[in-house]
């Protein structure tokens, strides 16, 4: 009987394990640490059992151990597939991350080439070509490049958001709004696109910029009434708006209006976040005294 | 220029915040509790951001914050440090300069640490930092002998078994408390932590 129990015990431990891969790939989370952990142990005491899945596993632990220098196990992942799979352009990829996390780039970038020659549309690796110019820090070059592969690709929606978060670190705030706005178009429900959009607007300034932040942060919480930065951005944007001497008395009177509703909404979280645990009362206080010193400077 | 001293706290936490995010350029702010004047002793810091650094709004909330939280605890913001997505490359950028131009305005001797990703391995024997200070209007190289961190060793090691034992993710920045809000960026509980690391009868000190 005792013999059993602990067979099925195994079998929970298992399918909990596989289930837990698959549902890190489905959402393409990068927990890198876990997914070797969880990945190691499947392949070394459960490949067997695994059936056709183990390729995909494979792949998923190889690219979790690259990020976590884990190059013995990557190394060892990456021998199974190519025996499995000679020839696969999918496995070329898989080599050329490894050589990019070895700092390997121009090797990388060969086996990247070699890849293109063969199909000059295979979109992951002129994608890892990108990121070599990422990684070497030759940002000009990856945004040119991203460019161009971006008029090819127009639908590539990871690309269109990788290609913001690199005009953001140029400081080049109207290329970034221009991105975010391809992201908004095809995704109108997605708070995250409508937030970022409204911060680079606000970044860049102005009383017309700032009008649009804080109809795009009214935006992103109407599709997410938990985004917090949405709710402090609306707070902030009505307030530099109020207290803009450009004007009139009826947009300062509205934007009023939206940051006492914004300060509100704050208090309100702030107080249910802070029952019942001692931790955030610094945070709770700040935020009181915060609103409350902005809403004298702003009368 | 002066001297400056940063302590096991500030250093732990900020080492653990560039650990925390691997692939991200994190910052944060560095405070003092001693009065202004004579050598910048920093005490502690404050985690902020680990996306989007050169974006002002959050930036912007974040700096009021903590000049509210310092206010109510007798501490002073007296530096900003920042750490590199891209380790070969630690320089400060220009979203560093203007957040540490902004805390100079307040404090004349204020410093810009940044963190040499690179130099960050376990077995690293100089603190992996370069700090910068104000001369004239701009950020000069500070001469590393007018750097002093205390026992040196005992704060790598305590950095290292956080490290280990996965403590570091107890770490909470600013972006991450945005998140979810009863997390606390104060660090109170990683704070006591590191303080029972510390402590002479753990056979430190």
């Amino acid at each position: 009987m005792g013999h059993v129990k602990e067979i099925n015990v195994l079998i929970i431990v298992f399918t909990e394990m596989r289930d837990k891969l698959r549902k890190w790939r489905e959402d393409n989370h990068r927990n890198s640490e876990q997914i070797v952990d969880v990945g190691e142990e499947l392949i070394n005491e459960h490949a067997s059992k695994l059936g056709d899945d183990i390729w995909i596993i494979y792949e998923q632990v190889m690219i979790a151990a690259l990020d976590c220098s884990r190059d013995d196990l990557a190394w060892t992942c990456l021998q199974e597939l190519k025996k499995q799979f000679p020839g696969s352009q999918r496995v070329k990829r898989l080599a050329g991350m490894r050589l990019e996390a070895l700092e390997k780039y121009e090797d990388a970038s060969k086996q990247y080439d070699s890849i293109l020659q063969d199909d000059p549309t295979n979109t992951a690796a002129r994608k890892r070509k990108i990121s070599i110019l990422k990684a070497q820090g030759k940002s000009a070059e990856a945004i040119r490049e991203l460019n161009e592969y971006l008029e090819q690709f127009v639908g590539d929606q990871e690309a269109w958001h990788e290609l913001s978060e690199l005009y953001i670190n140029e400081h080049d705030y109207g290329k970034a709004a221009f991105c975010l706005e391809e992201l908004m178009m095809t995704n109108p429900h997605n708070h995250l696109y409508c937030e970022q959009y409204a911060e680079v607007k606000y970044t860049q300034g102005g009383l017309e910029n700032l009008e649009l932040s804080r109809k795009y942060f009214a935006q992103a919480l109407k599709l997410n009434n938990g985004n917090m930065r949405a709710l402090f951005g609306l707070y902030m944007s009505a307030s530099h708006i109020a207290a803009s001497p450009k004007v009139n008395a009826t947009v300062k009177k509205a934007n009023v209006k939206y940051a006492a509703w914004a300060t509100n909404q704050i208090n309100r979280a702030y107080q249910l976040a802070g029952r019942g645990t001692k931790e955030n009362k610094c945070s709770v206080k700040a935020v009181e005294e915060m609103l409350e010193s902005m809403q004298i400077t702003m009368s | 220029m002066g001297e400056v001293e940063l302590s096991c706290l500030a250093y732990v936490k900020m080492y653990l915040h560039g650990c925390l995010f691997p692939r991200c350029s994190v910052n944060g702010l560095l405070l003092s509790s001693s009065p202004a004047g004579g050598t910048v002793c920093v005490t502690d810091c404050v985690p902020l951001l680990h996306s989007h650094l050169p974006l002002a709004p959050i930036t912007q909330l974040a700096l009021t914050q903590v000049d509210v939280w310092c206010a109510q605890t007798q501490q002073r913001i007296v530096g900003y440090y920042q750490a590199n997505a891209c380790v070969s490359d630690n320089s400060p950028t220009p979203c560093a300069l203007k957040i540490a131009d902004k805390i100079a305005e307040q404090c004349n001797n204020a410093v810009l640490l940044m963190i040499d990703g690179g130099k960050m391995s376990p077995d690293y024997r100089v603190p992996p930092i370069v700090m910068y200070e104000r001369k004239d209007t701009r950020w000069t190289l500070k001469d590393k002998h007018t750097i002093m961190l205390r026992q040196w060793e005992e704060t790598r090691e305590i950095a290292s078994q956080l490290l280990d034992s996965g403590d570091h993710s107890l770490l909470v920045d600013f972006d991450s408390h945005l998140d979810d809000i009863t997390r606390d960026w104060t660090n109170q509980k990683l704070n006591a932590k590191i303080a029972e690391l510390s402590s002479p009868a753990n056979g430190n000190v």
